[in-house]
Order: structure tokens, then C-alpha cells, then sequence
């Protein structure tokens, strides 16, 4: 075995010895590899949420009848409408909804039931809260499907539409939420917690002022931030596990692809997340500017990432920078992997995109990390 | 009261001399506010659909022309014999598939079209099937010979934003965002560098009180939070097309309240960390994750789950973001909102309460 000899006895070797010490001894790195990415994706995971349900619907019934009665047990029957409010007329509903207690107001006309009895068309009158643009219109789309279910029952002769659809969801049958998020904030925890922790690491060499010791060693340029990267690496493939476990556990993601290919390509993205670490504390002097130029990196990069606002719905030039992000092909990963079970193939230009993140951001930071020689 | 101000005066002069912290103070928040306001669109437009008309009949093409006519759809090809190939590849984000037999079902009453969405977006999912029943519905209608069965109709409006802008949603819950964190980070620095640099001991044997101390602050940086405030708001103005519907004084109250509040914010966590890097991680942290997350920015108060809900409670985004909805959007005034400056003004005064006991505790007494 003389390769691992020779490995136990380089220079490598010995400087990272010297960084696995230093992690352990530092606690502050332990708490950020661990506290921070569980809170976040506890609280990103049961946070976001777009279920358009339960809303609160006010109602004027002028009508007061059975028939009226059955077309609001209608509305509620499939929750998406609960009722929360009974008005004695349409003014006292409309302010209702105005000042915002009310996310929908139905006002059934006295006429409902001579209309339906003699073979009339009943119209009913709703307004919705239009605040929320996204809700309301999920909102309006179900109160006309809810409309017509009920105008099918009253007219049993009618056996079925001629035309209906059957939408099945594929991936995500159930719509559940979180499993369109957490794939995503599994990316995004790893952007956050493996920059910080690596530009934090570099950072406090030149605080305390031991990296031009260390520049000043035999040691290679590469040496020395290999050795760095290494150790922090396998504990930031620990978070990978972490998040998985609790993705698994707490959200019961499925998990429909290989598992291997998914751990082997979110260390392709430690890497990435690792180089953009170190590109920032080449960039500033103290942490407290790495936390704060961090803001200018990070942000960008989780918001055009599609992690938690859908790229299909950004403009054209929005939708065009997400290219450049690394963690969009990431998050494409992840769903793909955990969600649609997808085979490596139809993953291979966002794996080609994040390894040549991965070299560039490491040479990047390689040559910066030489010219701080000079 | 003079010692208040002159303090507040030494800070502003600090201030103005850093250039990082001024830069971060009036760059990051129109940054934010663009990135915010361009790129969180929750509803797709043009969403990618595939059809498999197995039919391929005048019938079944008027009803894919009637699919494409909504502009909300655009069609994409197959990409092979199975309808899931396209979405498998995601180059689809649904596929409809038209029976064979399409036309002489429907002419004998009775035909099923599958819709296949990928469920992937949970939220465009309910979007895309929600529009594919209602064009449907609108073909039936169109349908020649059909009895039109007697019924309820609802006539809806949508208030408040009829067009449906998502703009007007996004735009305003990012003042909550920006308005909270900025002010607060700025503010916890100023507290922490004071301590590390060690001039903090000189406030703390000095007569001024730990309460003269952190108002004079609390002013100085309330001033720049208010340019940021003004910034914000005037950049939305002209590029989003923000407009006030209703009287400006809630809106100047209600943002005069949030930024003291997000000042006193930043105080405490000041006075509780002891190096610049816990205070600015802890403002970003947070500040960021609770009024991102627990205020209603993006989805619904009323979907966060039973526990967090709770502590979405004491988040004072969560109120003020009510009040700038209300003061852009909705319109109703006072009726809506007059809690809000209240509540968040009794969580600013409880905050600034425990920043000044904490560091009383330092004081020297003589």
C-alpha cells in the first residue's frame, strides 16, 4: 500500500489534520452545520404553502330556503369554502370582505328558488378578495366547477356532461405542498450552510492573521485549500444525509430515484456551494462583510433557483439568468430524483452544467487564493 | 433630551463615514426589491402543454384550438409515442389526451378527456386543471344541440385587483421583508461594534443612561431606515406601478411604527451578541426567515401548521404587510387596519424595554 503511505506521509495529509482539529475544536462550526439547516427546512418545508382551502366565505342569503341552504352545503362540501359568517344583507358582507375578515362573499338573491322552480337560471353574486391574486384565482376557478356539480344534481335527467376530464397528478398525486418544496430547500440549505461555513473557515485565518503563515509554508497554493475543503466537505455531505433523513422522515418525500446517483450529485453541489464560499471570503476582509456580501450571492441565487417560486412563472430575462444559476440545475436534480425517479441521462446537461460550476468556482478560487501570495 | 439628540447626531456622522454599511443600507434593499418584485410570480403564464388527439377530427380540433385560445397554454410537441414522455422530460407541464372514439362520444353524450399535469408545482397543478375544466366547460356550452341545463350561475368579481396582477400581491409584502431586516441589522452592528471596539465601557461609566444611549441610536437609525423606507417605496412607484388607494396616514403611521419597531429589533439583538458576526447572522437569520416565512408573503397566514402558526403571532411583518396591502391594494383605510400600528408598535416598545434592562445591567453606577 504505498499510495496510502505516501498519502499519511505528505504535506496533505498533515494540513488536513491540522483543519479536522481545528473544526472539532470549533464549536460555533458544529452549531452552523447543524442548528441552522434543520430549522430551515422545518420551517421552509411546513411554512410554504400554496393549498387554496378552508377559505372563509361570508353569506347574504336573501333566499333562506332549502334549495339556497343545499347550494351553500354544496360550496362547503369539499372544503375548499368553510363559512364563517352569516350576513342579513349584501352591505354588511361587502365591508366585511373590505376590511379583509373575509376572503370571499356570496349573495344569494331572493329570486333563487322561484328562478330554479320555473326553469330559470338562478344567478348568484360573489366577490372575491382579489389581494391575492394567485388564491383568488384558484378560488374562482372552484366556485364555477362547484356551480355546475350543483346545476348537474338539480337536473338528474342529465346523466353526465359530454365532455368531461379526468386530470390525474402525476409525481405528487396528492398535491402535497411540501413535496414541491423541500427537494428545493434541500438545495437551498446546502447554498446557505456551505457557503457560511466555508468562506467562515477561510475568513478566520486572515482574521486572526495565521494565513500568511500558512501562505508562507512549503505548502502548494492548492494544498493548502484542498486540505481546507476536504474535512468540510465530508461534514457538509453529513448535512446532505441530515436533510435527506428528514425530507424521508418528516415530509415522507418518496424518494423515487437511485439514492446513490442523488448523494453523489448533491456532493457534485458541495462543491459548488463550498467554491462560492471561498469566492466570497477571497472578496472581503472581515466576516462581517462575508455575512454581508453573502446577501448579494445568496439571494439571487436562491430566488432565481426556482426552489421556491416556479421559474415557468418569471419574465423572460429572469428566466433567462436562472441558467447561470447553480442551484436551478440542482433543484431540477432533486425534483427529478425524488419526485419523477428520473435515469441519470435525463439529467446529464444539468450535471455537465454543475461540474463546470464546480471547476470554475475552484479555479476561481485557486488563483485568487495564489495572488493573496503575492 | 439634548443628549439624545446629539448622540443620535455622533451616530448619523459614523454612519455616513462607512461605506460598506451606507452601500448595504441603500443598495441591498433596492436590490432586494428587485429581485423580489421580477422574480416571484407564483401563477405560470404560457404553460407548455402537449396534446395526443388520437381523434384527429373536426371536433376534437376545435376543441384543442378552444385550449390554446385562452393564451394561457402553448402547445409542445409529444415527444414520442407515450403521453408521459414530455412530461417525464418536463418540456410538457400536462398533456391531454383525446380518445379515438371523441366525436361519437360526445355526439352520444358521454366522452372523457384525459388530463395528465405534472404535480411536480403543486400550485400551477390546481392552476392548469382548473383552467383545462373551464375551457371544457366552455366547449360543452358551444356544442351545438345541446339542451343548456337550467342552473345556478355565479357571477364573480374578483375585488380589489381585478386584473389579477400578482405584482400588487408581491410588491407591497416585500416592504415587510426589506423594511424589517435592513434597520435591524443596521441598528444590532452599531450596538455590537460600540462593544467591540470597546467604546461601549465609555458609554457605560459615563452618566448617559443605557435608555439615552440606545434612543439616540434607535433615532439615527430610524432616519436612515425612513430614507430606506422612502427609497423602497419610490423605486416600486415607478417601476411596479404601486399606487396609494386610500389616505396616506395609515400607511405613514403604520411604516413609522414598523421602522422604529425593526430599529429596537436590531437593538436587542445588539444587546444580547457580543461579537458583529452573531449580530449580523442573528438579524439575517432571524429577521429573514420570520419575515419571509411566518408573515404571509408569499402563500396564506391561515395554511402555516399549528405550532409555527403560533409564533407567526409575534412576527410583526405579518401585521404591517396587512397595512401595506391594504394602503396599495384593498383601500379601506383605518376599518382594516387599525390594529395594526398598535400591535406593532407594543412589540417595538417591549423589544427597546429588554434591550435597555440588558445593558443597564452593564452600567456602571456611581
Amino acid at each position: 500500500m504505498p499510495l496510502i503511505r505516501r498519502l499519511l506521509e505528505s504535506r496533505f495529509w498533515a494540513l488536513m489534520l491540522k483543519e479536522i482539529r481545528q473544526i472539532l475544536k470549533n464549536r460555533q462550526l458544529i452549531f452552523l452545520l447543524t442548528f441552522p439547516p434543520t430549522v430551515q427546512l422545518l420551517i421552509f418545508g411546513l411554512a410554504l404553502s400554496p393549498d387554496v382551502d378552508h377559505l372563509s366565505l361570508g353569506v347574504a342569503d336573501y333566499a333562506n330556503s332549502a334549495k339556497s341552504r343545499e347550494f351553500i352545503s354544496a360550496l362547503v362540501e369539499n372544503e375548499v369554502f368553510k363559512v364563517s359568517s352569516y350576513q342579513t344583507n349584501q352591505v354588511a358582507l361587502g365591508r366585511q370582505v373590505r376590511v379583509g375578515n373575509l376572503t370571499a362573499g356570496l349573495v344569494i338573491p331572493p329570486t333563487f328558488d322561484r328562478d330554479l322552480n320555473e326553469g330559470r337560471s338562478a344567478e348568484v353574486q360573489v366577490f372575491v378578495d382579489g389581494v391575492d391574486a394567485n388564491t383568488a384565482g384558484i378560488a374562482s376557478g372552484y366556485l364555477n366547477q362547484i356551480a355546475n356539480q350543483y346545476t348537474r344534481r338539480l337536473n338528474p335527467q342529465l346523466t353526465s356532461p359530454p365532455v368531461e376530464t379526468q386530470t390525474r397528478f402525476l409525481y405528487n398525486p396528492g398535491l402535497t405542498s411540501s413535496w414541491f418544496f423541500v427537494p428545493g430547500v434541500i438545495g437551498l440549505v446546502l447554498t446557505l450552510t456551505g457557503s457560511l461555513v466555508s468562506s467562515v473557515t477561510m475568513i478566520r485565518e486572515k482574521d486572526v492573521g495565521t494565513l500568511e503563515q500558512l501562505l508562507m509554508t512549503p505548502a502548494a497554493g492548492w494544498e493548502i485549500l484542498l486540505a481546507k475543503v476536504a474535512p468540510l466537505f465530508i461534514l457538509l455531505m453529513g448535512d446532505v444525509l441530515l436533510a435527506s433523513a428528514m425530507g424521508r422522515f418528516v415530509f415522507q418525500l418518496p424518494f423515487r430515484g437511485n439514492f446513490l446517483l442523488f448523494f453523489v450529485l448533491s456532493g457534485l453541489y458541495v462543491f459548488v456551494s463550498i467554491g462560492i464560499g471561498i469566492l466570497l471570503a477571497t472578496l472581503s476582509r472581515t466576516r462581517q462583510q462575508v455575512v454581508l456580501t453573502s446577501f448579494f450571492f445568496n439571494v439571487p441565487i436562491i430566488q432565481l433557483s426556482g426552489a421556491i417560486a416556479p421559474i415557468e412563472s418569471m419574465p423572460p430575462f429572469f428566466k433567462f439568468l436562472s441558467w447561470f444559476d447553480p442551484l436551478r440545475h440542482y433543484v431540477a436534480i432533486s425534483r427529478s430524483l425524488i419526485l419523477k425517479g428520473a435515469a441519470v441521462d435525463a439529467l446529464i446537461p444539468n450535471i455537465a452544467v454543475l461540474f463546470g460550476f464546480a471547476a470554475i468556482l475552484m479555479l476561481i478560487s485557486i488563483s485568487r487564493f495564489r495572488s493573496q501570495l503575492n | 433630551m439634548n443628549r439624545i439628540l446629539s448622540q443620535a447626531q455622533k451616530e448619523l456622522a459614523q454612519f455616513s463615514r462607512d461605506r460598506l454599511t451606507v452601500a448595504l443600507a441603500l443598495i441591498l434593499p433596492l436590490g432586494i426589491l428587485l429581485i423580489y418584485g421580477y422574480a416571484i410570480r407564483l401563477e405560470t403564464k404560457n404553460i407548455p402543454l402537449a396534446v395526443q388527439d388520437f381523434d384527429n377530427s373536426p371536433l376534437s380540433r376545435t376543441y384543442v384550438e378552444r385550449l390554446f385560445a385562452t393564451n394561457q397554454f402553448i402547445p409542445t410537441p409529444l415527444a414520442g409515442t407515450s403521453p408521459l414522455s414530455a412530461l417525464d422530460r418536463g418540456t410538457a407541464k400536462a398533456t391531454v389526451v383525446i380518445p379515438p372514439t371523441f366525436s361519437r362520444d360526445v355526439a352520444e353524450g358521454s366522452s372523457t378527456v384525459q388530463v395528465l399535469v405534472d404535480g411536480t408545482d403543486v400550485n400551477n397543478a390546481r392552476v392548469i386543471q382548473n383552467s383545462i375544466r373551464g375551457v371544457t366547460n366552455f366547449f360543452i356550452q358551444s356544442l351545438p344541440n345541446i339542451s343548456r341545463p337550467q342552473g345556478v350561475i355565479p357571477r364573480i368579481r374578483i375585488w380589489f385587483n381585478p386584473g389579477r396582477q400578482e405584482s400588487l400581491y408581491i410588491v407591497p409584502g416585500i416592504f415587510g421583508v426589506v423594511l424589517w431586516v435592513f434597520p435591524s441589522m443596521l441598528a444590532a452592528i452599531s450596538v455590537v461594534r460600540e462593544k467591540e471596539q470597546g467604546t461601549a465601557i465609555q458609554v457605560y461609566a459615563s452618566d448617559l443612561s443605557s435608555t439615552e444611549w440606545l434612543l439616540g441610536k434607535g433615532i439615527a437609525y430610524w432616519l436612515v431606515a425612513v430614507a430606506e423606507a422612502l427609497g423602497v417605496m419610490l423605486v416600486s412607484f415607478l417601476l411596479f406601478g404601486i399606487r396609494l388607494k386610500t389616505g396616506p396616514v395609515p400607511l405613514l403611521l403604520g411604516t413609522g411604527i414598523y421602522l422604529a419597531a425593526a430599529v429596537s429589533f436590531g437593538l436587542f439583538i445588539g444587546a444580547r451578541t457580543g461579537n458583529q458576526n452573531g449580530a449580523v447572522q442573528g438579524t439575517a437569520i432571524a429577521g429573514f426567515l420570520t419575515s419571509f416565512l411566518l408573515s404571509g408573503f408569499i402563500y396564506r397566514l391561515e395554511n402555516i401548521p399549528f405550532p409555527l402558526s403560533l409564533l407567526s403571532n409575534l412576527v410583526p411583518a405579518r401585521y404591517y404587510i396587512v397595512l401595506t396591502r391594504d394602503a396599495f391594494v384593498r383601500g379601506t383605510g383605518w376599518p382594516g387596519v387599525w390594529y395594526v400600528p398598535i400591535v406593532v408598535g407594543l412589540i417595538g416598545f417591549l423589544l427597546f424595554k429588554v434591550a435597555s434592562k440588558i445593558l443597564q445591567r452593564m452600567q456602571l453606577l456611581d
